[in-house]
């Protein structure tokens, strides 16, 4: 149910929240010294905000600080471990390549050398060509 | 012993030392705790959102830029976090649901007392008049700060202000001072 403010119940409380004009403090003062009802809501508020106020400051209990600063490593060590966790997938699987491809070069090649095996091709010796360094300079 | 200012902290923690990081949650667990509780009560859920706030803080260390003050900065994330719980939850198994559902409204009325009275009216507020009474009344920011955290008009903050304190009168009428 929504109950409508009075005019002077509305600056009552703006009174105490935010600066008013002095020809509003006016009506105020006038309507307090006449109007026992907004005397007795003002008695009401200021008891209710007296009620409110905190009187220290809150907290979350002894240690709190700790346990957040515990959160916190607790949470960092997480992701470090999801972030070693989802590179090392992959480093497996780059491994399994590497071996599969090292195992079908055994199996294709014709030849049982150390280049063979890795997929390098022998060069035959006529394709070798021999540089002469001393002809070139001489020339 | 001269306590090191906020900005010293803040660079310090951005270097990675945990112990001037610790030293800020230290001084702004008060302010958060005193904005989060009146929202959520003294519950489970409270204290976690608590540490959200600082963890939350803690990831956008380099973010912040001292537009606003640290304070400040702190309990909007706070404030936020916590109406987003209360959404979450809908409060459906709060301690007072709970004392209503077994003792009925009348029940439940005689059983408080004047604290635990406005502490039930409290939890009934709409989460907006809440995070404005929270505020303003329990933490005792002026009403410009209150209207700056919450990111609304003053104009808008006063008229919530205004309607919470109504809904509490209301609702604590017949205890109050006459």
């Amino acid at each position: 149910m929504k109950e409508e403010f009075s005019e002077h119940e509305e600056l009552l409380l703006k009174s105490w929240d935010t600066s008013v004009t002095p020809q509003e403090r006016e009506t105020l003062a006038a309507a307090m010294q006449n109007n026992p009802a907004i005397r007795s809501q003002s008695d009401q508020y200021q008891h209710l905000r007296t009620l409110l106020l905190r009187p220290q400051p809150d907290s979350f209990g002894p240690f709190f600080a700790e346990r957040v600063m515990y959160m916190i490593k607790q949470r960092t060590q997480q992701i470090d471990y999801l972030i070693f966790f989802f590179f090392k997938k992959y480093q497996i699987v780059l491994l399994g390549v590497l071996v599969a491809l090292f195992i079908s070069n055994i199996l294709l090649s014709d030849q049982l050398s150390v280049k063979g095996i890795f997929g390098l091709e022998q060069e035959a010796d006529d394709d070798v060509f021999a540089i002469d360094i001393y002809e070139d300079l001489t020339k | 012993m001269v306590e090191p200012d906020d900005t010293e902290l803040l660079e310090r923690s951005r270097g990675g030392d945990m112990a001037a990081f610790k030293l800020l949650v230290q001084r702004y667990e008060g302010p958060v705790a005193g904005v989060i509780k009146p929202i959520l009560g003294n519950t489970p859920e409270a204290e976690d959102v608590g540490q959200e706030v600082f963890i939350r803080f803690y990831d956008s260390l380099n973010k912040f830029r001292g537009d606003s003050k640290l304070s400040t900065y702190l309990i909007r994330i706070a404030i936020n976090l916590s109406l987003n719980e209360l959404k979450r939850k809908k409060r459906t198994n709060s301690h007072y649901a709970t004392l209503e559902a077994a003792e009925g409204v009348k029940g439940v009325d005689e059983m408080m007392d004047l604290k635990e009275h406005l502490d039930y009216a409290f939890e009934r507020l709409e989460p907006e008049f809440k995070a404005v009474a929270t505020l303003r009344l329990i933490e005792g920011y002026s009403t410009e700060e209150t209207a700056g955290i919450l990111e609304i008009p003053l104009g808008t903050a006063l008229s919530r202000l205004a309607r919470a304190q109504q809904k509490l009168r209301i609702s604590l009428s017949k205890k109050l001072k006459p």
